[in-house]
């Protein structure tokens, strides 16, 4: 039905993709929102691919410092006594490779199970592995929307897009610790259409009659003027009413004078 | 019944919710499990904490209280949830549990609301969803055509203001009925000044 989650390579999804969607119940089908009406445009997609190459970029520079610094030290522990340099060679490759391994796997993993969901009246993101979250959020709640690009994101042609809604939290400290859920927040990261996505939410925002803090929106009133439907029936009626007396009265002749 | 973890989605319903499912006490005791030697004094608030723990969904809101010694109850209505969040860990994947996270405009950085031991957490979490602000969309415009001729309208953004400005066009042509129906206007106008851009 939904094709499967692609995965950003084939290795990594045959063999520890299988693993985690098999014993570990991690979902392998993107998240959707139940759709609210006949019309409604649901997309699910992924951060862009530039996202997954900012990731690596990150990964090799931290990489080759660490390992760097490893080496510096094996080989200072080697001048000094050879012998335990020639012991601790073993365990130094081994600290110096595993780590690696394992976090460029998870770079993928997090480029893979990292999903949005975009309505046009709501959002969702799904985020992690161990820990799976999902935040979803009306754009009626939104109360404001900022973008982030840093000259790498640039470079990789990517942006963050940080949804708020009302409510208090440090948001901020959350966002910096890379975990940004569960304050009144929405963190859309690494995607290139970010402006595409901001105008989206923008656009929403401001059609809202209401200040996005849950105030009640189905009063039945009309989009601009506040006057409720009914209002504007009973001031139509009074309308034709009065329209219709002064016709009468021109037709009688029968006008009072001031 | 104790086992069902198979979320059946298709007959579920959120208003019928009272008790968590028993298998909720078992991811008590995992977690408490995993803090070793600290497992009595870890499970036994969880241990009351499930027992006690109560739900009721109603039209429109949810409340939720648990606790022996101290109490807690928690009310809100779904139109004033801002974020929901549905957390899944390890364990409660294997258990096919989740928490249900629900925020409102409050200072606090964490859920108002924790619902926790509900198989079917995701349906839960739509239910909540669709009952939420701005899940339905905004009330579509008046039909153009209802509007017994008021104005003409061009293009779309011409036909928001005529519904913008449709209760004040209103009151203007009864205040020119009423005035015209009042003094009698000078030779030759009767009553036809609906629409006029009269200055008050």
């Amino acid at each position: 039905m939904k094709p499967k989650i692609e995965a950003a390579s084939q290795w990594c999804y045959q063999g520890i993709w299988g693993v985690l969607t098999r014993y570990f119940r991690v979902p392998d089908q993107p998240p959707t929102l139940p759709p609210t009406a006949e019309d409604e445009q649901i997309q699910s997609f992924k951060p862009a691919y530039g996202f997954l190459n900012y990731l690596r970029l990150q990964f090799w520079v931290a990489c080759i410092l660490i390992d760097l610094g490893i080496l510096i030290g094996w080989v200072i522990i080697l001048v000094n006594s050879p012998w335990i340099g020639v012991a601790l060679a073993l365990p130094a490759l081994f600290l110096a490779v595993v780590p690696d391994v394992i976090a460029y796997i998870a770079i993928h993993l997090r480029f893979d199970t990292t999903w949005y969901v975009v309505s046009d009246r709501s959002l969702r993101i799904r985020r992690g592995i161990w820990v799976i979250h999902e935040t979803t959020i009306t754009f009626d709640n939104v109360q404001n929307v900022s973008i982030s690009q840093g000259p790498l994101q640039r470079y990789f042609g990517i942006a963050d897009v940080l949804v708020e809604t009302a409510g208090g939290g440090d948001k901020r400290a959350q966002q910096q610790a890379g975990h940004a859920m569960g304050a009144h927040l929405g963190l859309i990261q690494g995607i290139a259409n970010a402006t595409e996505i901001r105008s989206q939410l923008m656009a929403r925002v401001g059609e809202s009659l209401t200040s996005g803090l849950g105030d009640e929106d189905d009063l039945g009133r009309t989009r601009h003027s506040g006057w409720t439907d009914e209002q504007v029936t009973v001031l139509r009626e009074i309308r034709d009413l009065v329209v219709a007396a002064g016709g009468l009265r021109d037709g009688t002749g029968s006008r009072q004078q001031p | 019944m104790t086992e069902s973890n198979q979320a059946d989605d298709s007959k579920f319903d959120p208003l019928a919710i009272t008790r968590p499912e028993p298998v909720l006490l078992k991811y008590y005791a995992a977690v408490a499990f995993l803090t070793g030697p600290g497992f009595p004094v870890a499970f036994l608030p969880l241990y009351f904490k499930y027992v006690t723990l109560a739900y009721k969904f109603d039209e429109d809101g949810v409340s939720m209280r648990w606790g022996i010694l101290f109490r807690r109850e928690v009310h809100l209505t779904y139109r004033r949830i801002q974020d929901i969040h549905l957390t899944r860990n390890l364990i409660q994947r294997w258990m096919g549990l989740a928490t249900v996270g629900i925020q409102t405009a409050s200072g606090s950085s964490g859920p108002e609301m924790s619902i926790e031991g509900i198989p079917q957490a995701e349906a839960l979490r739509d239910f909540l969803y669709s009952k939420m602000r701005g899940a339905r969309g905004l009330k579509p415009l008046p039909a153009a055509g209802s509007s017994s001729g008021s104005q003409p309208q061009q293009g779309d953004g011409a036909g928001r203001e005529a519904d913008a400005d449709e209760p004040l066009q209103l009151l203007r042509e009864i205040r020119d009925a009423l005035r015209s129906n009042a003094m009698p206007p000078p030779a030759g106008q009767s009553g036809s000044a609906a629409g006029g851009e009269t200055t008050s």
